[in-house]
């Protein structure tokens, strides 16, 4: 402490050189609390990919998935879940587009919930399939026929004033026949979001063996 | 490690460790059988070792209320549950064990959120225990009803709503060994009430986490070769250490480390005491109101051990002029927080105590930094803490921080509200030893001074002084709690550094508000030692320098709890002071312009 007559505060602050006359650092990081030169790179911009998680059927589990998203934050594509070869098990997909750090802070924040078994970005040779049905309006029949032909769909209803056909596919395949559909006139449209799995003999999951069923 | 180790009290890793500092012994083991769902919890606590509870009775949780009675745990009743919460936060940081509150249903339990998220952010271990309307009701929108594990979900490592007599107690013992072991945090159990009611005659079994749970131990051996050898490389290595080290019990090993290898250390806010602050290697605090040597070194360091640390906005500043040249080495339990606000250079999982082993073995050179300490230490002459003193113009709040500090034992334990008085009782103590620093951090929750003191009390030592710092703002938010010490005859002295303002709003309106100060004028403020006289505590009040030494002795003499009303400068600052968001370097110290 220093006494003092006045209680004025000192013109130029307390002790030691002001900023402006500070050692200053050479570097800088971005925004995302990364070292870079400045002079080159800027932020790493964001991409999509497939996050896979299998969990443990638990109340609650979709609610602590899908609460960690919209907590920080993330872009949610699309979001599907389903059951698997086990019974206490399901599989959660989830499509994300997200710049690099956050991704890799998705699988890491998904791996820390309790029924969260294992978790991991999917490669980009992962076999990945979407379902949509699409219900249109019926009156050219024959042309809606052929477009859900040629993107090897099929047709589940028809009737006098609508028609509802099938659509699997990658998302790529499923937006280029919607394409193709929509000049017939869309009614409703519902798409599953997209599911996946690893490639071959490649793991979607790794279960350890005090987690087997 | 195998999950067998799970947290119990009769085995399992160091940190698994109960900390030993109980004012009773832990409570014996049963040997008469559980017939309800409610005694099989109280059964699962007292297998645990809790011996004591902050709660608020109410009719969801009264079964449970009913089976502590045959108990010999001790339960703390507190004015609120938001004073429970925090009394319990506050005997997990002391104690080191997971602190237990109860409340009932819906306002109960709603009255806890602001606690549990408080716990949640400092990663403080805490199990809430709340009442739920029989699980008939639930959906119904029944009397007292809430949906309180969908509210407390995101602000709880874990929650269970409990579907089964038979299994309550396992599930009580989960959500306690979940709260402890692995990176800290809250957990909460919602009881409906026909399952506490319920009959069953299972013991719970011991408390262990569930196998899905697999906190890293130490971290991979090449990541620590390398990360050594970065740090005996550096020119101007510097230790930051966060209040993971005082939850992981190694602040002797991180002292070891630091002297031995002759490193600067800063703290967190969290981790004050981890370090001494009186040995010439501490530079004390980083962070926006941290000192300006701290601030100096984390800015201009080549090389960044950073020990239990979430990087947060309030130490960081804006990353991106955050340490711009240091490579960063960050040990945490926790994977998701390396590199989640700063890119982690060496990333090495595990808990601190043994990675700081690892480093310990891995460091077989110290770094050569005479230089680099040389001009830390010219920093510190350079930007010492400071502050004017007109001795005959109202009592700066510091001095009597000063004052309370020489006045008392080096372990005494420190609870804050939050705000400025919050930051002087930070800046002008002097910490030196873990768990005597208790706060709201993260949260930054107005309030948490007066119920963490209680909290502290009990988990103190006898011969531990337990002081509480308050300003008029916070301590207005709970002050009910006093009724409590009251009640209980603790010995803890609360110090009101009353300006009148909701102070730090103040500032900040001063500051980047144009002096426009909407709503942080507090001049209806009643007068708190009359108050704390009311509620039968014994009150104290200083307006003059010359009282202070004698009325802060005469307080902390008192047996009991007192309350001293300290009438201070209302226009002081705190000061040094990074702005929201700025560059830890360019801190501003009293009478610059913010």
């Amino acid at each position: 402490m220093s006494s003092d007559d006045s209680n004025e505060p000192p013109a130029e602050g307390l002790g030691g050189p002001a900023p402006e006359e500070r050692p200053r650092p050479e570097g800088r990081r971005n925004s995302q609390g990364i070292r870079i030169d400045p002079e080159v790179e800027a932020e790493r911009p964001p991409r999509r990919t497939t996050i896979t998680a299998l969990v443990q059927n638990q109340p609650g589990v979709l609610s602590k998935v899908s609460g960690l998203f919209s907590r920080r934050q993330y872009n949610i594509e699309s979001l599907t879940v389903g059951t698997t070869q086990e019974p206490e098990w399901s599989r959660i997909t989830v499509v994300v587009e997200e710049p690099e750090p956050n991704i890799d802070q998705i699988e890491k924040q998904l791996d820390k919930l309790v029924p969260v078994i294992h978790t991991r970005e999917l490669d980009d040779d992962a076999v990945t399939r979407e379902l949509v049905l699409v219900k249109l309006e019926a009156e050219e029949p024959d042309k809606v026929h052929a477009i859900t032909e040629m993107y090897d769909g099929r047709t589940l209803d028809a009737g006098p004033r609508t028609i509802t056909v099938e659509l699997t596919g990658s998302e790529r395949k499923i937006d280029d026949a919607l394409d193709a559909l929509r000049q017939f006139g869309v009614r409703e449209i519902a798409r599953t979001g997209q599911t996946a799995l690893a490639r071959g003999e490649t793991k979607t999951s790794v279960v350890p063996d005090r987690l087997q069923p | 490690m195998s999950s067998e180790r799970a947290v119990t009290r009769d085995e399992g890793g160091e940190a698994d460790e109960p900390t030993e500092k109980r004012d009773e012994a832990p409570t014996r083991e049963r040997d008469d059988p559980v017939s309800t769902g409610a005694e099989s919890v109280v059964r699962a606590l007292e297998n645990a070792g809790v011996s004591h509870l902050f709660g608020v009775q109410g009719g969801a949780i009264m079964p449970v209320y009913d089976a502590l009675y045959d108990s010999s745990m001790r339960h703390v009743t507190m004015a609120h549950e938001q004073g429970a919460v925090h009394a319990a936060d506050a005997y997990g940081i002391v104690s080191g064990d997971p602190g237990i509150c109860m409340a009932t249903s819906g306002p109960g339990a709603t009255n806890l959120v602001t606690g549990i998220a408080d716990a949640d952010m400092d990663s403080d271990p805490v199990v809430a225990l709340t009442g739920q309307v029989p699980t008939d009701f639930v959906g119904s929108d029944a009397f007292q009803e809430t949906d309180t594990t969908g509210v407390t979900r995101p602000i709880t490592k874990e929650n269970y709503f409990a579907t089964d007599a038979d299994d309550v107690g396992d599930t009580v013992g989960e959500a306690f060994a979940m709260a402890k072991r692995g990176r800290q945090g809250p957990t909460l159990v919602d009881l409906p009430k026909d399952v506490t009611n319920a009959d069953t005659d299972r013991e719970p079994g011991r408390a262990r986490t569930p196998d899905t749970y697999r906190p890293p131990e130490t971290a991979d051996e090449t990541s620590v070769t390398a990360a050594a050898d970065a740090f005996a490389d550096a020119d101007r290595p510097v230790i930051l250490a966060g209040g993971g080290v005082i939850k992981a019990n190694a602040s002797d090993r991180l002292r070891e480390f630091a002297k031995e290898h002759e490193v600067p250390v800063v703290t967190t806010m969290p981790g004050i005491g981890a370090f001494p602050e009186d040995h010439e290697l501490s530079l004390k605090w980083a962070g926006m109101h941290g000192t300006g040597y701290a601030n100096m070194a984390l800015t201009m360091t080549d090389c960044m051990l950073a020990v239990g640390t979430r990087f947060d906005d309030r130490l960081t500043g804006g990353v991106e002029t955050f340490a711009p040249d240091a490579e960063i080495i960050h040990v945490d339990i926790d994977p998701a927080e390396i590199s989640k606000n700063v890119e982690a250079d060496y990333g090495l999982v595990g808990d601190a105590k043994a990675v700081l082993a690892q480093l310990g073995a891995g460091v077989n050179r110290s770094p050569d930094a005479a230089e680099w300490r040389e001009q830390v230490a010219e920093w510190k002459r350079e930007y010492p803490l400071d502050y004017h003193i007109d001795e005959d113009g109202p009592v700066k709040p510091q001095f009597v921080v000063e004052a309370v500090d020489a006045a008392t034992e080096d372990d005494t334990v420190v609870t804050t509200g939050v705000g400025q008085h919050q930051m002087w009782a930070c800046q002008y103590w002097t910490y030196t030893e873990p768990r005597t620093w208790v706060s709201s951090h993260g949260l930054g929750t107005m309030g948490y001074g007066l119920p963490a003191a209680i909290g502290a009390r009990f988990a103190a030592d006898d011969e531990q002084s337990v002081v509480c710092f308050d300003g008029d703002g916070s301590f207005l938010m709970t002050c009910q709690e006093l009724t409590v010490a009251v009640r209980e005859e603790l010995d803890i002295t609360v110090f009101v550094l009353n300006n009148e303002f909701i102070g730090m709003v103040r500032q900040w309106q001063d500051g980047f508000f144009e002096g426009r100060r909407m709503a942080s004028e507090y001049n209806w403020m009643p007068q708190f030692d009359v108050l704390a006289e009311a509620f039968g505590a014994t009150g104290f009040r200083i307006d003059e320098y010359d009282e202070v030494e004698e009325v802060v002795e005469s307080a902390l003499d008192h047996d009991g709890p007192a309350v001293v009303d300290v009438h201070i400068d209302p226009e002081e600052d705190v000061f040094p002071m990074v702005p929201s968001g700025g560059d830890n370097g360019l801190f501003a110290l009293q009478g610059d312009h913010l």
